[in-house]
């Protein structure tokens, strides 16, 4: 056997042992998942007292979804979800971005200043924010209950983070020499960072995406604070009408999960493209 | 780049721009009772079309405490709240509507007032007793159960004990949440005795032995019965809720110890038709036995800074509810509650409820203690707990209860000083 | 070019971050002001009053014995979570990054327990501790398996550990696959071409460029870890007896169900300032060595 022959025959053997890895990890990870799945379709007293099983005592049946979507008002709250998590993701997408490049470029006090404080009001729990938020922008300014107050609320507490990730990103991966031959043909800055830097940006950018728009999709403290109205529920908010302290549907609560991560699902697989193809194409012009 | 930015940014401000604000003439309830929700948004959509306002009720996850103080710090307060009672006496006397004038006044013992103003309007009658399934019973015995038939705690265990040899494998089951054994068990301990006010304040003040209360230890002989038998013995901290609650609707276990709001967990399974509710079974000769614990439960109460015309909106509703024939229905049948009020008289639906009722009628309900520091059911929670996981024994489970009342504040105001709010809270407690 | 005027530099910084601070400002800094206004005071969250009591909330949250405990529960939490989450996340970003069959249907499988939240994943995992494992352990006489894990402190503890490191592994996969992705491809090849064998050209190359992505991560995880609460209070809600509760759900209990806010936020914000220390520092000695493109 060649040396050549002996090194593909290992490579497949490596490949064979990751890949069994990777589906043993699969199985482990996907199992709570696929519990969801298996008792979507069953009554609330079977998933109680056989929830193992493929179809329960009182058969297979479907009444979860139409019941779920019905007690939600599913088409109003999925309609409010998907214009609140489209504005704050795209908002947040670009003001980050902005906000790390002159952060990351340049070494003013203020820069630095900025930053620090970002970094540090990551770590601030929610909780010490919720009573004085809501006594700022609700009694003294009167401006909840208003989409708009969600979607920029949303973007102020994401943009710490977000700005973290493409401070990283800007710093490692963005060749300083590309930006200054930018400069020197001519480009302003606000065009060089538009024309040169946001698009070597696109994996950091489809990872942000995801995280935030998930983040923002499924979140259910902020939004039951800022939207009172019934009119403007998004989905996380519309579906507390199935737990209960005393008794949880909990067939309704799953079927409603499953609707609302659907879309999230898809986003991500679409982003997924983004995240393989990125920097890998930019980075050769470099 | 730039063009398509602006385009989506300002595609985003038209589309959030057209949101609609509250309005501000809206009949807005809160409802912390899950279980009702959805009928209360029902009615609230037929009361709203036949009486020409517009009515809305909200529900949260949050506790009741933190959702409301996010209202009110937002100063966007709801009409109608519904809170426990012990949110009544924290909120009332800041943000609640003096209702002494209204003419339901007279017709239920269970009404809250503070300095002698009526805040608290009781939704309902809710009581704690041991929960009994007699098809389960029957179908070993082969005789009708006769729940007068096993008031002390001997004849409880001998019952059980005949259960077991008939081939019910264990008899009972135990909530192990904190809320069911703090604030519903041991709260019972407080509660069936002449003076609980001045046994709590023996308590902090460090002169009660509980280790050596006849009460204490009366209880707890009953709760070492219930733990016997108990269906989770092996693992009493790891049983759910649910799943008890559903081996006692079909009849796998015979009792557990919990409330007629437990029929709205029970209801979802396939569940006996003889079910009812019982005193806890106690050797005692002070007539505990014979009574079930409880009284008004939930309580609405009106905010004092909304418009007139709402608050007036807000006691048309309440009267709607109490003196006329649909709100009586939609009270008792629609929501399946215990009705608070002597005026309506139509039969409870639910068969724990039925029970409730027929002890309320009777007379025979001991009345909550509703001063319970905030903690307390969460902090004795947890000693009863162990004691029920067999970490800590009965005279360890004591001294954790006596060193929480030690170092507590006091909330009861006949315990605090307040002397006419004293005087209140007593002929409330009636 | 002037690019060292004041006018130059405030022109530069409100056109990129101008924007983002006033946003910042406006929902962070401003709330947390008041906040900490509020620790001053034994406001209970409802009343309208809120007398000034200077700093004896401070003194009450440097004396309560169950925050110390639940503190130091949440450090050990972090600490075991952390290392977990991180070791797991990188080996499933390598995996799913290195061609193999199907890869992309792995990425999507492993991002899924992120989509699964609140108290549906407290009761799918209940289940599974409960019953599924424990029917198992009967089964097979595994003794650790036949009574539930969660029926005991250091269980129930083990148990959010896991949760966590089953829910955070496929999260922070996603900013390793971006770290892996953003190495530029030229220089991998051209390691190789100096020969280096591919797992060389992984620990030599690869890892160094993705410092970035650990200091995220790693800060990620250590401050989700501190500030965790979904999970604590649909998992466990701090049982058995109150030996699972978490500084988050103490903090949270204190304010809200206890109705000390006053002392809740104090709390709070002793909570912030630990985790902010042990975060930024952790920033700041990750970004030292720091490799430049």
């Amino acid at each position: 056997m060649s040396e050549n022959e002996r090194a593909a025959r290992n490579r497949k053997i490596t490949k064979i042992i990751m890949w069994i890895v990777l589906l043993i990890l699969f199985i482990m990870i996907v199992f709570p998942f696929i519990m969801v799945v298996i008792n979507v379709f069953k009554t609330k007293a079977d998933i109680n007292s056989h929830p193992l099983a493929l179809i329960g005592k009182h058969g297979f049946t479907t009444k979860n979804f139409p019941k779920a979507m019905k007690k939600m008002h599913f088409w109003r709250v999925f309609g409010n979800s998907l214009i609140i998590t489209l504005s704050s993701t795209v908002l947040t997408l670009l003001l980050s971005a902005m906000c790390a490049f002159v952060l990351v470029r340049n070494k003013w006090k203020a820069c630095t200043l900025l930053f620090t404080m970002m970094i540090a009001s990551m770590v601030i729990p929610f909780q010490v924010l919720m009573v004085p938020l809501v006594s700022f922008y609700g009694g003294l300014l009167n401006v909840l209950n208003h989409r708009l107050t969600l979607i920029l609320m949303h973007t102020g507490f994401s943009l710490s983070m977000a700005t973290f990730l493409y401070h990283g990103a800007i710093h490692t991966n963005i060749p300083l020499e590309l930006e200054e031959a930018a400069l020197i043909d001519g480009c302003t800055r606000w065009q060089t960072f538009w024309k040169v830097v946001y698009p070597l940006l696109t994996p950091t950018t489809a990872t942000v995406a995801i995280i935030d728009a998930m983040a923002f999709w499924n979140d259910y403290l902020l939004p039951s604070l800022v939207l009172t109205d019934k009119s403007l529920y998004t989905i996380p908010i519309a579906t507390q009408v199935f737990y209960g302290t005393f008794s949880t549907d909990i067939g309704l609560i799953l079927a409603a999960l499953l609707m609302a991560m659907l879309p999230i699902l898809i986003l991500y697989v679409f982003l997924q493209k983004y995240i393989v193809a990125g920097v890998t194409s930019g980075a050769v012009k470099g | 780049m730039r063009r398509r930015t602006a385009a989506v940014m300002a595609t985003i401000l038209v589309a959030t721009l057209g949101a609609t604000p509250v309005l501000a003439d809206e009949l807005s309830v809160f409802n912390s009772k899950s279980e009702i929700e959805e009928q209360m948004e029902d009615m609230a959509s037929d009361y709203s079309d036949e009486n020409d306002v517009d009515m809305e009720v909200y529900y949260s996850q949050d506790t009741v405490a933190a959702h409301l103080s996010t209202k009110y710090a937002s100063k966007d307060p709801y009409v109608l709240s519904m809170v426990d009672a012990k949110d009544i006496y924290s909120l009332g006397p800041d943000h609640a509507l003096d209702l002494s004038d209204q003419p339901w006044v007279k017709d239920s013992s269970q009404i809250i007032s503070i300095d002698g103003k009526v805040m608290g309007f009781p939704v309902c009658i809710e009581a704690r007793g041991v929960i009994y399934n007699a098809d389960a019973i029957k179908k070993i015995t082969g005789e009708d159960f006769d729940p007068a038939s096993v008031k002390t705690l001997d004849d409880f265990d001998a019952l059980c004990q005949k259960l077991v040899d008939g081939g019910m494998e264990a008899p009972t089951g135990i909530m192990k949440e904190d809320w069911s054994l703090a604030a519903h068990y041991l709260q019972e301990v407080y509660e069936e005795r002449e003076d609980p006010s001045a046994f709590i304040k023996g308590l902090h003040d460090g002169t009660v032995d509980l280790a050596k209360d006849e009460k204490f230890n009366s209880l707890m002989d009953t709760f070492d019965v219930l733990m016997k038998y108990n269906y989770a013995k092996d693992a009493p901290i790891a049983a759910e809720r649910e799943t008890t609650e559903q081996k006692l609707a079909e009849g796998e276990i015979a009792f557990m110890f919990g409330g007629n709001w437990d029929w709205s967990v029970i209801n979802a399974y396939d569940y006996s038709e003889n079910m009812g509710m019982m005193p806890v079974p106690q050797n005692t000769d002070d007539g505990s036995n014979e009574k079930l614990v409880g009284g008004g439960s939930k309580y609405f109460f009106i905010d004092n800074s909304v418009s007139e015309d709402l608050q007036k909106q807000a006691e048309d509703w309440l009267n709607w509810l109490v003196n006329t024939d649909d709100g009586k229905d939609f009270l008792v049948n629609t929501c399946a509650l215990v009705p608070a009020f002597k005026t309506n008289t139509l039969d409870v639906s639910d068969p724990l409820g039925k029970s409730v009722k027929s002890y309320a009628d009777d007379d025979k309900l001991i009345a909550n203690y509703n001063y319970d520091p905030d903690d307390h059911y969460s902090v004795c929670g947890a000693s009863m707990q162990k004691y029920l996981a067999g970490e800590i024994d009965r005279a360890e489970l004591a001294k954790e209860v006596e060193a929480y009342w030690q170092g507590a504040t006091l909330a009861d105001p006949a315990v605090t000083g307040g002397a006419a709010a004293g005087t209140e809270a007593a002929t409330e407690a009636e | 070019m002037k690019r060292n005027t004041m006018s130059y530099k405030v022109r530069q910084f409100l056109m990129f971050a101008g924007i983002p601070t006033v946003l910042f400002i406006g929902v962070i800094i401003i709330p947390f002001i008041y906040g900490l206004y509020l620790t001053f005071t034994s406001w209970d969250g409802v009343s309208k009053a809120k007398p000034f009591v200077g700093l004896s909330n401070y003194a009450a949250a440097f004396s309560d014995t169950a925050f110390w405990t639940a503190m130091g529960k949440t450090v050990l939490y972090s600490a075991i979570s952390v290392v977990l989450v991180n070791v797991l996340a990188f080996l499933l970003a390598y995996l799913v990054t290195s061609g193999i069959k199907g890869q992309n249907f792995f990425r999507a499988g492993f991002f899924i327990p992120n989509l699964i939240g609140g108290i549906v994943l407290g009761y799918v995992w209940k289940f599974v501790f409960n019953r599924a494992f424990v029917t198992i352990g009967k089964s097979l006489h595994i003794g650790f398996m036949e009574t539930s894990w969660l029926a005991t402190p250091a269980g129930a503890i083990a148990c959010l550990i896991i949760v966590s490191v089953w829910q955070y592994a496929g999260y922070m996969m996603l900013i390793y696959v971006a770290g892996f992705m953003s190495v530029p491809k030229s220089l991998i090849e051209a390691s190789q071409i100096d020969g280096c064998t591919k797992s060389q050209a992984t620990w030599k190359v690869i890892v160094p460029l993705m410092r970035a992505s650990f200091v995220e991560c790693l800060f990620l995880t250590i401050t989700r870890c501190f500030m965790v609460y979904d999970v604590n209070l649909s998992l466990t809600k701090g049982e058995p007896f109150n030996s699972s509760v978490l500084a988050a759900m103490h903090v949270y209990n204190q304010a809200f169900t206890y109705k000390n806010y006053g002392v809740g936020q104090a709390e709070a914000l002793i909570l912030f300032i630990v985790c902010a220390v042990v975060g930024v520092l952790q920033v700041q000695i990750g970004r030292k060595g720091e490799v430049g493109a």
